[in-house]
């Protein structure tokens, strides 16, 4: 990590632009160059540029590594009273020097936004401003830090070894060792198939038991709309007091993102110009799914961030706390969250606070809550939704039995993320109980920069030659293992018990049969 | 195309030649602001403006923008004009207004593209 800083004098046009200029320099010097470094010239300049016209001086702070340029300038000028309408394009306080010379058109905070992976700005009135930008180096709007594995927690005291688990993961992912359950991290996309099957509660998100952070003033709170009737309240009007009580703000259900989701697909669909039937990223287990086991279906997936993801970012300046319905989806929203202020929390965490709430309230309130229902499919599309569901209508889509299919909305729960097991333990009400009023601005969407790919799975080893020999390995495994599938030795298949016998993860005495097998 | 040939194409002076670096330009951008002018800066783009001050060409320092045409046949400010100079970057001044030599560039670059 390499630390620069730089001053910036206010009022001082002669000299404005300079510190962005030596930064340019020393980039250059470290091998930034292309997109990021045009991105990096653009967010320095504007706020060294915000110094100049409203400040008496600042400073230019800019840490650099591999992977990303963390700019800070802060300065000593009059703070900004709304910041809200700071980010508006066209308003600006510049005086009319600044004017004149071309500054003040009010689209220097934007550019900054635009031109960042990470914006903030924290300013006090009378005291000064600092703007944060982080630019990575890498694509544009995608984290290159490394990926978040899928958090699935698992409590193995629990296991009583009945395999359930190793039969409902849809992609293999999971094991039955010692009376314990194994988890194959590169395989788990982070549905819920496991947490819904198991009778002991063996699985949840691994961070379910911590505590509800500190819920900063104008908090914003996203929900999959199935949390609501996961009280035993008669109205959902009672848990929204509870979340007014514990200093949300605000509420906004996640469905909304869905809706806008299936729009674009939609104007996908309709624009001919892409493969249908179109595939909203609705449902991040459902997408890795596809990039798993589906591959051949990945440009049907619209290139656009899953809803929870796009949701947690379009409130870059308020303090957002987003509840993640599946390991899946919390991992997603984690791995490309651009900003600070996103706190993704797992069910079981607000759960326990708004319990430990209802018991001491006793009056009902009225509350603001913004989204309407989901509906049925539209004529010409198709939805799936449960694991045997999604795989069922993917398996008809990769042979294209699918026909004038536009869209496919697909979730991995089923019912939808309303009624994941760790959102709602009611499934049946958790999606028409609560249809309130829709109220909300229409939400957005947000482009992926980084486009889909298939999914490695597994590496057998590093060195091709090596793997090559264990893939000739595991080949004679199965021909003497039985067949029979059963999953007595802790695997889904007499097949991966064959890769874990090559890879280390079984002993041959797991399999019963194998003794008599000829 | 090069940024002497489209000067001589839409009719404007080539007040400061390029230094070294990029002479071709692919694209023109015209605007009246300096977040605009930043925003859409690129090492193949003649930024087109009226505005008349040494800002200009840190911008263009900064993007590598390799030449601005001012436009209104107006005289280039002096510190402008040094700038440009110590910076290499082209600096044309164009007879015509904003919207008529972005169009009348663009046009140009548009025809050249056809012909390639």
């Amino acid at each position: 990590m390499i630390t620069l800083s730089f001053r910036i004098a206010g009022g001082d046009f002669d000299s404005a632009g300079l510190a962005t200029r030596k930064l340019k320099d020393q980039l250059a010097k470290l091998g930034v160059d292309g997109p990021a470094l045009r991105r990096a010239m653009i967010a320095a300049y504007e706020a060294e540029m915000n110094v100049v016209i409203h400040a008496r001086c600042g400073t230019l702070w800019a840490r650099v590594d591999e992977t990303k340029l963390d700019l800070e300038v802060a300065d000593e000028g009059p703070g900004i009273p709304d910041v809200e309408l700071a980010m508006r394009e066209g308003w600006s306080t510049a005086s009319d020097q600044a004017r004149q010379m071309g500054f003040g058109a009010g689209l220097g905070l934007p550019n900054i936004r635009r031109s960042s992976d990470r914006f903030q700005i924290e300013t006090r009135v009378g005291r000064g401003t600092l703007i944060k930008s982080t630019i990575l180096f890498g694509e544009a709007g995608e984290t290159q830090a490394e990926p978040v594995v899928v958090p699935l927690g698992m409590e193995g005291s629990r296991c009583r070894s009945c395999r359930r688990c190793v039969f409902a993961c849809p992609v293999g992912a999971l094991r039955v060792r010692d009376s314990q359950p194994l988890l194959l991290d590169d395989l788990c996309i982070g549905c819920t198939a496991c947490i819904e099957e198991c009778p002991d509660a063996v699985f949840g998100i691994r961070d379910s038991a911590a505590a509800l952070p500190p819920i900063p003033e104008g908090a914003l709170l996203l929900i999959p709309r199935g949390f609501l009737a996961a009280f035993p309240v008669r109205s959902p009007l009672r848990v929204l007091a509870v979340f007014r009580d514990l200093g949300f703000a605000e509420v906004r259900l996640l469905d909304e993102w869905d809706e806008s989701l299936l729009a674009e697909a939609r104007r996908e669909a309709r624009s001919g110009k892409l493969p249908v039937p179109r595939i909203p990223p609705l449902c991040p287990p459902a997408v890795s799914l596809i990039e798993s086991r589906f591959p051949s279906l990945i440009p049907h997936l619209s290139l656009l961030r899953s809803s929870a993801e796009t949701a947690g970012e379009e409130f870059p300046l308020r303090s957002v706390f987003l509840v993640a319905a599946c390991p899946g989806q919390y991992a997603a929203c984690k791995r490309s969250s651009l900003t600070d202020r996103l706190t993704v929390i797992a069910p079981g965490t607000l759960k326990t606070a708004i319990l430990a709430h209802l018991g001491a309230l006793s009056v009902e309130r009225e509350s603001e809550l913004i989204a309407g229902p989901r509906g049925t499919p539209a004529p010409g599309e198709a939805a799936a939704s449960g694991v045997r569901g999604v795989m069922r209508a993917l398996s008809t889509a990769e042979t294209g039995a699918l026909g004038e299919v536009s869209v496919l909305d697909l979730r991995l729960c089923a019912g939808g993320c309303s009624a994941s097991p760790l959102i709602c333990p009611y499934p049946v009400i958790a999606g028409p109980a609560w249809n309130v009023e829709c109220r909300g601005e229409p939400a957005g969407i947000a482009a992926r920069a980084r486009p889909f790919r298939q999914r490695p799975g597994v590496r057998l080893d590093v060195d091709m030659a090596q793997a090559m020999l264990k893939l000739s390995q595991i080949d004679k495994e199965i021909r003497s293992l039985p067949g029979r599938d059963c999953g007595s030795c802790g695997a889904p298949s007499c097949a991966a018990f064959a890769e874990d016998l090559v890879l280390g993860r079984a002993a041959q005495s797991d399999c019963p049969y194998r003794e008599n097998t000829p | 195309m090069k940024i002497e040939d489209l000067a001589s194409a839409i009719e404007a002076r080539l007040v400061v030649p390029r230094g070294s670096g990029n002479t071709n330009i692919a694209f023109v951008y015209g605007g009246q602001t300096m977040s605009d002018l930043i925003a859409n800066a690129a090492p193949d783009v003649l930024l087109v403006t009226s505005l008349n001050n040494a800002q200009l060409i840190r911008v263009a320092d900064l993007m590598d923008v390799p030449g601005i045409c001012l436009v209104d046949g107006c005289e280039p400010a002096p510190e402008l004009v040094s700038h440009a100079r110590t910076a290499g970057t082209a600096l044309l001044v164009s007879p015509t207004g904003l919207e008529r030599t972005s169009l009348k560039a663009a046009e140009c670059l548009s025809r050249e593209k056809a012909h390639a």
